[in-house]
């Protein structure tokens, strides 16, 4: 056997492996909604068929800002996606515009929901809805300030010239990210905004 | 076909090789290590000694089974369910991802482990997680403790730990599939290394799930009355499907893979029927999928049928797998080195397991009344995953250290796991009888006090691995490869050099180092 530790280390090839590695991250935030939601679905159906209602009294959640953050992140997925075709044709201009747009739209989403909070009197300390819906809102919460954090992140890379059109697996992690939140908001919005 | 070139050129100006490589800090080196190596010994050893403290723990509750006055009531359940975590999440688990953490770059011929730091975040990560469950429990706190701070720290470093275990996770699929070598097709990938794919990829898929159970008891528990998941009386019946069948198999998955790898490499045959070998493991690792089987939450999920045909169908891949283990064992010179003797003993166990899991779910012999046939299956299913752990610790030790360990010792702890998964599940297995049969259920403290002496005999075996693989440290010269391996991680020195690499030539077969061994019998 050819002693192969007197052979310099190879370059490190990284064959799309952000990508790969950022699509069962996001695989594993999907399951993390997958049971709170097939959870809050359980308990839903089992207070529902009992009292004919699901929310507490006096408890309304408005469909306004739901709604107005469904459009904001659908806006949001498209415009990370011009991102990723910015970076593909080194357009810098418009990637730097996109990716901030992105992180902007990240961050009108949060506002919204504060608000949201805000209005719907939801006590934590009563009631087992008021437990689902603060976790799983809580939870797309983080888990938008992640993907926020990581458009964020490939900014930067992209402002140091390491996302070109040759190499820019890391925008596109970021946009596939992305997109798994907004896919996962989109859930919530039918599960607790609308069927309330 | 030579499997490296070496070139004359890597000498560094004062006579020294690439395979420098060495920390001259050993400490500092390895806290703040990424290299895979360095992360993956690291897991092994931190298992390990996890793994005993939980056994012990597990020993000690079906000694409170047997005899209640040993524990009093306020820690009865603390250490029912810290030696729950301990067994799957500080033992079974990390033992896996440390051994893959090491060894799977070097089988698929890569540099390095995908997302080096992210490991070495996730390593350290786990451990301190690990550390601060142990110091929860022991203020009172723990899933129902009495200290109701102390119970949300504990759910924390239950979180703490499960994210560290996905991440780790993360970092050997996705080297598995982006870093493979020139020519190295997933077909041709170690059967190790697949079954880590598989495996880690369901423990992405599931543990997510437990981590949205644990954020539901986190937040009624410490912002609710509590009103209903964060209530002390329900709390470990939301986990419990974590342990049970077939969510349990997940953890095994990789086991399938450790025991296909030393019996080819220990009989001296190429795997036969590798295919079908990679759909076991697959099929292994889609039906052991039991996020869906929370019987808190759907009380009838044990009558369904998905549930009865995952249990009973685990069995068909199971024996697939020892078929094909036992077809390459019987072609091949057998032998009984200690990584041979643990995979015989982890593939007899995982038998036992899957043959158990078939038996729990015949709904008419009631064995989901008693809590303890279920248990018992867990010890089987955490007894193999440990028999499994000590194989590929002892096939690999030569690989991380560069040294031989002690066979005689290594031997001894393999039969000591053995014996005592043996005891403690076919104690409690016996005992899920004992609403059926009068003499069982005259002979239950007997069981337990068996139960408890299988556990703390594992226990004894762990200690005895850590025992051989210290003595190890101080063993012989390896070599190189050992025993005269298949796959890649034996064309590079023992202990592989920074980059573990030089230059690979084109993969063309699943056992390219037995290729160059045939083409150079043909030349001569």
């Amino acid at each position: 056997m050819a002693a192969t530790h007197v052979l310099p280390a190879p370059v490190v090839q990284r064959p799309r492996v952000l990508m790969i590695g950022t699509a069962f991250a996001a695989a594993a935030s999907v399951m993390v909604f997958s049971g709170l939601i097939a959870i809050y679905l359980s308990r839903r159906a089992e207070v529902v068929a009992t009292s004919n209602k699901w929310l507490p009294e006096g408890v309304k959640i408005d469909l306004t800002q739901p709604n107005m953050m469904l459009f904001t992140l659908l806006a949001s997925s498209i415009i990370v996606q011009w991102a990723v075709y910015a970076a593909a044709r080194d357009d810098r201009r418009n990637l730097y515009l996109s990716l901030g747009l992105t992180f902007l739209f990240g961050f009108a989403t949060i506002n919204q929901l504060s608000y949201l909070y805000s209005l719907a009197k939801l006590d934590v300390s009563t009631t087992q809805q008021a437990v689902l819906i603060y976790s799983i809102s809580g939870a797309h919460l983080v888990m938008m300030i992640a993907a926020m954090i990581f458009v964020l992140l490939m900014a930067f890379r992209s402002l140091g010239g390491q996302e070109t059109s040759r190499q820019h697996d890391g925008v596109s992690a970021a946009a596939l990210y992305w997109h798994a939140m907004v896919a996962v908001y989109a859930i919530i919005w039918i599960t607790i905004y609308v069927t309330k | 076909m030579s499997i490296t070139e070496t070139r004359q050129e890597a000498e560094t100006p004062s006579g020294e090789t690439a395979a420098a490589g060495v920390e001259a800090d050993p400490i500092t080196g390895a806290l703040g290590s990424s290299d895979h190596k360095t992360i993956g010994r690291l897991y092994v050893v931190f298992a390990l000694i996890f793994g005993v403290g939980a056994w012990v723990l597990a020993a000690l509750s079906s000694a409170h089974d047997a005899k209640p006055s040993i524990l009093s009531a306020d820690t009865v359940n603390q250490v029912f369910t810290l030696s729950r975590w301990g067994m799957v999440l500080l033992f079974v688990v990390p033992l896996f991802l440390g051994l893959a953490t090491y060894i799977v770059p070097l089988q698929v011929g890569a540099a390095t482990v995908a997302f080096p730091r992210a490991a070495a975040a996730a390593l350290w990560t786990w451990a301190l997680s690990g550390l601060l469950l142990i110091i929860a429990y022991a203020v009172n706190g723990g899933v129902a403790g009495g200290r109701a701070k102390a119970v949300d720290l504990a759910y924390l470093a239950v979180a703490g730990i499960l994210v560290a275990l996905m991440m780790g996770s993360i970092s050997v699929v996705t080297t598995v599939l982006a870093l493979r070598t020139p020519g190295m097709s997933l077909e041709r990938t170690p059967l190790f290394s697949w079954s880590m794919l598989v495996g880690a990829s369901m423990w992405l898929l599931t543990f997510p799930v437990l981590l949205a159970n644990i954020l539901l008891i986190y937040v009624d528990h410490k912002y609710g009355k509590p009103s209903d998941f964060g209530v002390a009386d329900s709390q470990w019946k939301q986990l419990a499907w974590f342990f049970q069948q077939p969510q349990m198999f997940v953890f095994l998955v990789p086991a399938l893979g450790i025991i296909g790898d030393v019996v080819a490499t220990m009989s001296r045959r190429r795997q036969s029927n590798r295919g079908f070998m990679f759909a076991a493991i697959g099929a292994f690792g889609v039906l052991s999928f039991g996020a869906f089987a929370q019987d808190y939450f759907d009380a009838q999920v044990w009558q369904q049928a998905i549930y009865i045909a995952m249990g009973v169908l685990i069995v068909l891949p199971a024996a697939l797998a020892l078929a094909g283990w036992g077809t390459t064992a019987a072609s091949g010179r057998l032998n009984t080195k200690s990584p041979m003797l643990a995979s015989v003993f982890a593939a007899l166990t995982l038998a036992l397991a899957v043959f158990g899991s078939a038996l729990f779910v015949i709904k008419p012999l009631r064995l989901q009344n008693t809590p303890t046939f279920g248990y018992g299956l867990l010890v089987f299913v955490v007894g193999t995953g440990a028999l499994a752990g000590l194989a590929g610790l002892f096939y690999w030790a030569p690989k991380f250290w560069g040294r031989a360990i002690p066979e005689g010792l290594s031997k001894l702890s393999a039969v000591v796991a053995l014996a005592g998964t043996l005891l403690a599940g076919l104690a409690l297995c016996l005992l899920g009888f004992a609403t059926r049969f009068t003499g069982i259920a005259d002979a239950t403290d007997q069981l337990n006090w068996a139960a408890a002496l299988g556990a703390a005999v594992i226990a004894v075996a762990l200690v005895l691995a850590l025992v051989t693989l210290i003595a190890g440290i101080r063993g012989p010269d390896a070599g190189d490869d050992p025993w005269d391996g298949q796959t890649l991680e034996w064309a590079t020195a023992s202990p592989p050099p920074r980059g573990n690499f030089g230059e690979l030539a084109l993969i063309t077969s699943p056992e390219p180092l037995l290729d160059e061994a045939d083409d150079q019998e043909e030349g001569s």
